[in-house]
């Protein structure tokens, strides 16, 4: 099934983050909080829709979300390994849990950061913003 | 004469943020500050830049050979384990992963040895698992100074927790404190 791809934004041809998460609340919060600091953002419900468009050239911050129905955050990044499509993006996992989930062990190296929901917004921004410099930096080539 | 003290810093989930904290508390050492970030060599260099937008000390990318210099920030490259030569200098290698990961902060932190007149120190900061618990104990058995982030300031309290646990931890602080703790040792 072909889930929504909702986005939002300043310049609707770049979007700089991907929320991928299978909770709709989530998911509007997210848009909505990136949009009002300025941040184009686009949001998919699961790994399906985030795999595609990174196939089809998404690069960016990727807030993925751990638990999902389908493949999970952990499997979705495995997908983007096996598939090449790491380069040009930061990934960040949005969890839940306090405690990490073990499998992280594994995607260390990939995983930049971790962000506990519920979030403080302030908090969010700062990190996404964080990200974002990264990501410039590591698209540049600086 | 002996090599340049040295600090080392392991990190990991995290420790971009909790880097960023830290260094712009930092003045210019008398010591090398080598950091081991678990990251991939997509964002190596980009990681540097960001620490060298925030930092008095140049930061720099580790190369194979190179010398360390008191005063300067060196990261381990993505992809590869790096080992201290007689504490002077840098090698590179390949090999398979330690603890799930290359760069490993025990692979790092276990290649220092001791040397007379020579001051080191470890840290281990946010990140998940247990890399640099092994390499922080022999960091204490040579004689350095050994610190762990706190659980308050952690972005998730896993290496520094198994730091801890290995009761050779002299101190565990929050992100300003291990910074004040840098500069009553080394600056």
């Amino acid at each position: 099934m072909t889930e929504t791809v909702r986005f939002r934004g300043p310049d609707a041809q770049s979007p700089q983050v991907m929320v991928v998460d299978d909770e709709e609340c989530i998911r509007e919060t997210m848009l909505k909080l990136l949009d009002s600091f300025g941040i184009g953002a686009l949001t998919v419900a699961g790994a399906d829709d985030c795999l595609r468009l990174l196939r089809e050239g998404f690069r960016g911050v990727i807030l993925m979300d751990v638990m999902m129905p389908g493949k999970d955050g952990w499997e979705t990044i495995r997908e983007m390994e096996k598939e090449g499509l790491m380069q040009g993006n930061i990934i960040s996992m949005l969890t839940a849990m306090d405690v990490p989930d073990e499998r992280l062990e594994g995607l260390k190296e990939t995983v930049l950061d971790y962000i506990l929901k519920p979030f403080e917004p302030s908090e969010l921004i700062v990190s996404v913003r964080r990200y974002l410099k990264l990501l410039d930096r590591v698209q540049s080539g600086a | 004469m002996p090599p340049c003290s040295i600090v080392m810093i392991g990190a990991s989930t995290g420790g971009l943020k909790v880097l960023e904290e830290l260094f712009p508390r930092l003045p210019v050492l008398n010591a090398a500050v080598v950091i081991v970030q678990h990251l991939t060599p997509l964002i190596d260099q980009a990681f540097v830049t960001s620490l060298a937008r925030v930092s008095r000390m140049p930061v720099m990318l580790a190369r194979e050979g190179q010398t360390l210099q008191p005063g300067n920030v060196f990261l381990a490259p993505g992809g590869l384990h790096l080992h201290l030569v007689g504490n002077r200098s840098f090698h590179l290698t390949d090999g398979e992963k330690v603890n799930s990961v290359r760069p490993s902060i025990d692979v790092a932190m276990k290649s220092l040895v001791s040397c007379a007149g020579q001051r080191v120190a470890g840290v281990i900061l946010t990140g998940m698992g247990s890399d640099g618990a092994a390499g922080i104990s022999h960091i204490k058995q040579l004689g350095g100074v050994t610190i762990a982030q706190d659980q308050k300031t952690s972005v998730i309290y896993g290496m520094p927790k198994a730091a801890a646990e290995t009761g050779m931890i002299d101190f565990i602080l929050g992100t300003e404190k291990i910074a004040d703790k840098l500069v009553t040792l080394f600056g």
